[in-house]
């Protein structure tokens, strides 16, 4: 089958995995009485007087129809963007406008954790898999059981502890230790390319990643001081990331390495180094993009509980924020967009996987 | 009468006795195993005596004040001069820590065992029923369990507790919503593979209806790689359990002796250098999640007959 029919397929195939994830948050929202819905769905930028969005919110979401009317209602928001209000002291505004705030920032840090882990993993988990039962080999296995014990907030805590002021007892921190970048490194005053021209607020452009940007600008001192804030955090995400996967090689690698193609090979006298390369590694990493893609969404847990632990202004901060201070469309929002992220990742990654491996389109 | 020999011999004894054996000669998994036994009778003892502290301990950490009133002291750090109660120091409000610790094992187990048996019960029913039940129902369940498992974990945790209403039992109900879809695979892809076996469809043509074929010969033909998922979910649960708490979305009493609460309220002193009231509970934790780790891939090696080596 050809790869294209197959993409096709599989995207057919998404639409009731992303009709069901709506109407689960669709259902759990309304276990919230409608007059409580229909009050926090008030715009706090908005000039329109409350009583009449009160009674817009009542229209708008359907809240005085049947139910299925307003989940249709439901859908047609979605559609359209309108997620909701917030009104909170973390943010204020549309929950798409906070999405749009902070996803850039999660995105920054998803992807230096997600090259960190595969850069080191591949390689390292192609080392020690060719070398089971070796010294290396036992260091990855304790590696792998802590990195599944320690708990996320934890590992954040302790990295705190390790390079903040207190244990040593220096006069700066080694590395900071919250927020996406400190205020002193911001130039004075703001360049327009950092403000965000309708809010007025910290906003880069034109990738909204702070340190990309900066570096397209030629702000090389500010893009090492976002950095510098990315340091920490992405340690603790890839902490736990890169045990799961380090072993998930090893063990594809020792598999291999015993099936029949891999004797042949070396009957027929290719070099040791040539057989691992060509012959184990290459099969064997197969399997691993499948468990990248099941990864990610412990990174996206990850990420939740490390922004919060760093003050890292991103996704995850925000949805906590959120259900501490009774946001019920800022925590829908989010949800949802998680949810949105892992659907499109597992859609990537089937079809890389297909692309990888013929027999999988079946 | 003549004597009829008992048979205590039934084929589960004898198994359990022989995997047991099996176990314990591994030893990571007896490390395992003493780590995990130690944690639940200790959680165990304080369902069963509550008094073992010597003070109740039901609810509230400020029992281990012990009658005093709380202060605004910082935490006094680990020494043995103030006997055991305060051996492994203070945290906020010079709440010692040890009698602490030991009766958050209490909330954090009971009720990571309770959230993964129901999870596993749950999981295995459907899936067990999805699979050998085919066609549309096995559509049906498993497109719901793509999408529960279409949401990363914490984030569907936060949401369902903030929905149930952000208190500590909400947090268990919630991540048994959120734990069997997990079990339902597992279950519906072992059920997969033993449906057409020679012994269900004899069940069948002697008469066994469906449901009696799903719960007297399917079922527990497909619990052994169960165990092993429940021996590492309640690893996971218990850190899913501190980390919500530790998030701060769970409301109610911010005294409630759970190990995640004991870190927050040590968190704030960390920058000054005061480290133990946050680490000495994250090892605590740490050591328990290994401990359980370690069992279930032993119960892993030990059930699947190919690994055993």
């Amino acid at each position: 089958m050809q790869l294209g029919f197959y993409v096709l397929r599989r995207i057919i195939a998404m639409i009731p995995t992303l009709f069901g994830l709506t109407l689960l948050m669709f259902l759990l929202e309304r276990t919230i009485p409608p007059s409580i819905l229909a009050s926090q769905y008030v715009n706090p930028d908005s000039t329109v007087p409350i009583q009449q969005q009160l009674h817009n919110a009542y229209i708008e979401l359907g809240l005085n129809r049947p139910a299925p009317v307003q989940f249709f209602y439901y859908l047609i928001n979605l559609l359209h963007g309108n997620l909701g209000y917030m009104n909170s002291s973390y943010y204020s505004g549309s929950v798409l406008g906070a999405i749009e705030t902070y996803f850039p920032n999660t995105a920054q840090l998803v992807i230096f954790s997600m090259a960190l882990t595969l850069l080191i993993s591949f390689p390292l988990g192609t080392y020690i898999g060719a070398r089971p039962g070796s010294i290396s080999d036992h260091a990855s296995r304790i590696f792998a059981i802590t990195g599944y014990a320690i708990p996320t907030f934890w590992l954040g805590l302790m990295l705190q502890l390790l390079f903040g002021r207190g244990v040593m007892n220096l006069p700066v921190s080694v590395f900071p230790l919250d927020g996406i970048v400190s205020s002193s490194a911001l130039p004075n005053p703001l360049p327009s390319w950092l403000i965000n021209p309708v809010t007025g607020a910290l906003y880069s452009s034109p990738t909204h990643m702070i340190l990309f940007d900066a570096l397209l600008h030629g702000d090389f001192s500010l893009a090492f001081n976002a950095f510098m804030h990315l340091v920490l955090p992405v340690i603790t995400l890839t902490y736990a990331l890169l045990a799961g996967l380090l072993r998930f090689i090893r063990s594809g690698m020792v598999d291999t390495s015993r099936k029949e193609f891999v004797r042949t090979a070396r009957a027929k006298g290719v070099p040791e180094r040539l057989v691992v390369t060509r012959h184990i590694r290459r099969n064997a990493l197969i399997p691993a993009v499948t468990v990248v893609g099941l990864l990610l969404a412990d990174l996206l847990g990850g990420v939740v509980v490390t922004e919060t632990v760093f003050e890292y202004p991103g996704m995850g901060l925000l949805s906590v924020n959120a259900a501490i201070s009774d946001e019920i469309y800022g925590v829908v929002g989010t949800t949802l967009v998680f949810g949105l992220i892992m659907v499109i990742v597992n859609l990537i990654v089937d079809v890389v996987y297909a692309y990888l491996d013929p027999r999988i389109r079946y | 009468m003549s004597s009829v020999p008992i048979h205590n011999k039934h084929p589960f004894f004898e198994q359990s006795k022989f995997l047991t054996k099996l176990l314990v000669r591994n030893r990571a998994s007896l490390a395992g195993i003493v780590i995990t036994v130690v944690y639940f009778a200790i959680a165990l003892l304080d369902i069963f005596y509550p008094h073992y502290l010597g003070v109740e301990n039901d609810t509230s950490m400020l029992f281990f004040l012990r009658g005093h009133s709380i202060s605004s002291l910082p935490p006094t750090p680990p020494t043995m001069r103030d006997g055991w109660w305060y051996f492994l120091g203070t945290t906020v409000s010079t709440i010692p820590i040890f009698p602490s610790m030991l009766a958050a094992l209490r909330y954090d187990l009971i009720y990571s065992v309770l959230i993964v048996v129901a999870g596993a019960v749950i999981g295995t029913f459907f899936g067990a029923l999805s699979a050998y039940f085919g066609g549309a129902t096995d559509e049906t369940l498993m497109r719901i369990t793509d999408i529960f498992l279409s949401i990363p974990l914490i984030p569907l945790a936060i949401a369902v507790t903030f929905f149930l209403g952000s208190y500590f039992i909400d947090e268990v109900y919630a991540l048994i919503f959120v734990s069997w879809p997990a079990f339902a695979r597992l279950a519906r892809g072992e059920t997969l593979s033993i449906r057409n076996q020679a012994y269900i469809h004899a069940a069948t043509s002697a008469g066994s209806s469906r449901l009696r074929n799903i719960f007297v010969h399917v079922i527990p033909n497909v619990l052994s790689p169960i165990y092993v998922q429940a021996s590492l979910g309640i690893g996971r649960v218990v850190l899913i359990f501190a980390t919500l708490d530790f998030l701060g979305i769970i409301r109610g009493n911010p005294y409630m002796p759970e190990l995640g609460k004991l870190m927050v309220l040590g968190e704030s002193y960390l920058p000054e250098g005061i480290w133990w009231p946050v680490v000495i509970p994250g090892v605590f934790l740490v050591i328990f999640v290994v401990g359980i780790n370690l069992l279930g891939d032993g119960l892993r090696d030990v059930l699947d007959p190919r690994l055993r080596g």
